[in-house]
């Protein structure tokens, strides 16, 4: 199997305090995996490892491998170029305070691309593909922060697809969102699969549930168990996944 | 707490309320008061000669128009200098040295030399400027004092609205791949542009209504010409104001009042279109 | 499409195949009887393994829409009504596994007369209409169509009813096939059953559509 993303034995410190412990797990391309956890269990830490958002906490220091096609990000892969490639979507939409379409078109011009009829191609498919197109296409100059919350959070989508990322990591993306926000949302998510790598932290259970085809369930900055997402929520190996999932604890 | 207690806590409260009321009034009063006797005293002394006569012995024949044109070519001059320095000073500090020792030192440095009286920055510009780098009593010379007296509040402002653009930009932004320097030319700056832009404004504000550092640089009081290029002599509207306040015909009393309305309109101007810009900016963004 | 509607347009498709496959099963077991045909009551054994392996996938699929979709209200009420309708399906399964089993005891020897005066073909042709009828109302949502399987419910209870007497009957003219008649009254007992079934399936339909219980006899104006 060729897995897009690998950690193997990964642990990571900030300072003394240790938030990853040894953990090894491998994601398939083209799926949606969920890491689930109580807060401070690590899965927000491992997610940044992917695109070595860690990088910009002082005092963070990581040991074991973290691999992208098989490549070390940490090593064989340029920072800024990985970021392209692994994209990333946070827990509060944070749109630029720029027109819509400048958002969509931001990683086009860091990149040096400032061909009008490409930049108007790349915004129109990635706004499509983030279910965003039909709402703004009459007001792509308008400012990104007219949009709704679950607007601007699908736009962030879309700003962060538009450089065609082959992995998207989701820091708890709707738990700044209203239901409805939330559920489309998630089918965005569900329907991203079939082009993007999607890794997706969630504090919520019925999401990670919702949208993804394998959950991690991370305890302590231990990688508890991590299988298939129908096994996982209806029949987990271990004890603390399956008093995490039935709210018992946690 | 027993009811009487209560009570008396509640007097104490509005008591205090309508002292602060009192003070207040008060005064706003004095404000109001100087101000319609500088009115009283020199509306009806503003023409449109006022503002195309040179300054002469004879005060009806008397107009600002040397002392306009100095403060103007002086802001001019002042403001080319101060922005892109104050701007790359205060861009440095927030974001590249937050965490060395130098830009802490020089963090409280800058807010130090915000509360140094201004005549301390005439005898550094008259030592610097006029007497070291031979610059002489010209506009230049004043330029670079004013200059040095409005860096740190533009360096301070910038900071402010740097500090004010959330973090998550900035990740948002390095999550896409971009560079510190990208980051921060086209995210971190145009959405602080607001900020800054209120921090310049309200310090040439500032910078109009100074006197005395130019006093101490050897601005002329007496200028019966327009200057002509950054090496020439000048003077300003304050200090045309000065000289006619210290004349004893009750006429030049009069000018300067006309003066004042015309200085104090300018900086009102100056504040408003700063008020304006803030809120303007603040209604748009929202974070 | 959302996926929760997804999952619950596969999961009706999968109790639809099941259906259909139940009323084969059916059909089966009642022509080896009338035809004599063992080879299909064989048939009919053989099959009743892929009822009950389809039995547990539906009740799976069932298991992971709750567990991850969290459906509520109508879907809620669909899945749940897939989950019961599923339950009564296998067990009408069975019923044609036991009267294929049936057929085979009797070995071909059956009167042709007594099935006749049992009524026993038409009371197939009401069961089978009843289970076509209750499928369609379960795949196009239709609450009419299912209330129509309770009054012809009430057909089959009829020919069972009279069955026992005819049967005593016969038996006391004809001892020496007393056998086959017992195995055609259980056959006639069997098929009662799966009317009883149908009724709870279509029971199940009008839950999903109506949120209406009609269990336990609070169904007599339906009847009317």
């Amino acid at each position: 199997m060729d897995y897009k993303l690998e950690a193997k034995n990964a642990n990571l410190w900030y300072g003394n305090k240790q938030a990853l412990k040894d953990i090894t797990l491998s994601i398939e391309p083209n799926s949606v995996t969920a890491f689930i956890g109580p807060s401070g269990c690590g899965k927000s830490t491992l997610l940044r490892c992917f695109n070595r958002m860690n990088d910009l906490i002082e005092g963070s220091r990581i040991k074991g491998e973290f691999l992208l096609d098989k490549a070390n990000i940490y090593k064989d892969i340029e920072v800024y170029d990985l970021r392209k490639r692994v994209g990333m979507v946070f827990q509060k939409p944070n749109p630029f305070p720029k027109t819509i379409f400048e958002n969509v078109a931001y990683g086009l011009r860091i990149n040096g691309i400032n061909d009008k009829k490409l930049l108007a191609e790349k915004v129109e498919w990635s706004l499509k593909n983030a279910a965003l197109w039909d709402e703004v296409k009459d007001n792509l100059n308008n400012s990104a922060l007219s949009l709704s919350g679950g607007q601007q959070q699908r736009l962030c989508i879309a700003r962060t697809l538009a450089v065609e990322p082959t992995v998207v990591l989701m820091d708890e993306p709707a738990s700044a969102l209203d239901p409805i926000s939330t559920a489309k949302i998630e089918d965005l998510i569900y329907e991203l699969k079939n082009k993007f790598t999607i890794v997706i932290v969630t504090h919520n259970m019925q999401q990670a549930a919702r949208v993804s085809t394998k959950t991690a369930f991370f305890y302590l900055g231990e990688l508890i168990e991590f299988d298939e997402t129908k096994k996982l929520f209806t029949n987990p190996e271990e004890e603390k996944t399956q008093n995490y999932i039935t709210g018992r604890f946690g | 707490m027993s009811k009487s207690n209560q009570r008396k806590s509640r007097i104490v409260d509005k008591t205090f309320k309508y002292i602060g009321l009192a003070f207040t009034v008060f005064a706003l009063l004095v404000l109001a008061v100087l101000i319609t006797d500088i009115l009283i005293k020199g509306l009806t002394r503003i023409n449109w000669s006022f503002f195309t006569n040179l300054p002469s012995r004879h005060a009806a024949n008397s107009g600002i128009l040397t002392a306009l044109a100095g403060m103007l070519s002086l802001l001019f001059f002042t403001i080319l200098i101060a922005i892109p320095i104050g701007i790359l000073a205060g861009v440095y500090l927030q974001e590249y040295g937050t965490n060395n020792k130098f830009a802490k030192f020089i963090e409280i440095n800058i807010a130090n030399l915000a509360g140094v009286p201004s005549v301390i920055y005439g005898i550094l510009g008259l030592t610097i400027f006029v007497r070291l780098f031979g610059l002489g009593n010209s506009l230049l010379a004043g330029a670079f004092t004013l200059a040095l007296l409005i860096l740190p509040i533009i360096i301070v402002a910038t900071r402010e609205a740097i500090r004010a653009v959330p973090g998550t930009l900035r990740e948002a932004s390095y999550g896409m791949g971009a560079t510190k320097w990208q980051t921060t030319r086209r995210v971190v700056i145009p959405s602080a542009l607001g900020g800054i832009l209120t921090g310049i404004i309200l310090s040439i504000s500032r910078a109009v209504g100074e006197t005395a550092p130019l006093l101490v640089i050897g601005a002329l009081v007496y200028v019966p010409f327009i200057p002509e290029g950054p090496n020439d002599q000048f003077t300003t509207l304050p200090i045309q104001i000065f000289n006619w306040v210290s004349r004893p015909q009750a006429a030049f009393i009069t000018n300067a009042a006309a003066g004042i309305i015309i200085l104090l309109l300018i900086t009102f101007i100056l504040n408003g279109i700063a008020i304006y810009i803030r809120s303007k900016w603040y209604k748009n963004i929202k974070y | 499409m959302t996926h929760l509607q997804e999952e619950l347009k596969s999961l009706r498709e999968s109790l639809t195949d099941m259906a259909d496959l139940v009323q084969k099963q059916i059909k089966k077991s009642i022509c080896s009887l009338i035809d004599k045909d063992e080879d299909l009551a064989n048939e009919v054994l053989f099959n009743e393994k892929r009822v009950n392996a389809l039995e547990l996938k539906i009740d799976k699929d069932c298991e992971n829409i709750f567990a991850l979709l969290t459906p509520v209200a109508h879907d809620m009420r669909f899945v749940f009504a897939t989950l019961k309708i599923n339950a009564d399906l296998e067990r009408i399964g069975d019923y044609a596994e036991g009267i294929a089993q049936l057929v085979l005891l009797g070995k071909k020897a059956f009167d042709e007369n007594l099935i006749n005066e049992l009524d026993l073909r038409n009371m197939y042709d009401v069961a089978y209409a009843m289970l076509e009828d209750v499928t369609n109302a379960y795949s196009d949502d239709d609450s009419k169509l299912a209330r129509s399987v309770f009054a012809r419910d009430l057909q089959l209870n009829e020919i069972n009813r009279v069955a026992s007497d005819i049967v005593i009957e016969y038996s006391k003219k004809n001892i020496e096939r007393m056998k086959e008649a017992l195995l055609l009254l259980s056959i006639i007992r069997k098929l009662e059953r799966v009317g009883d079934h149908i009724t709870n399936i279509a029971e199940e339909v009008i839950f999903h559509k109506e949120a209406k219980i009609l269990k336990h006899g609070n169904k007599g104006e339906e009847l009317r």
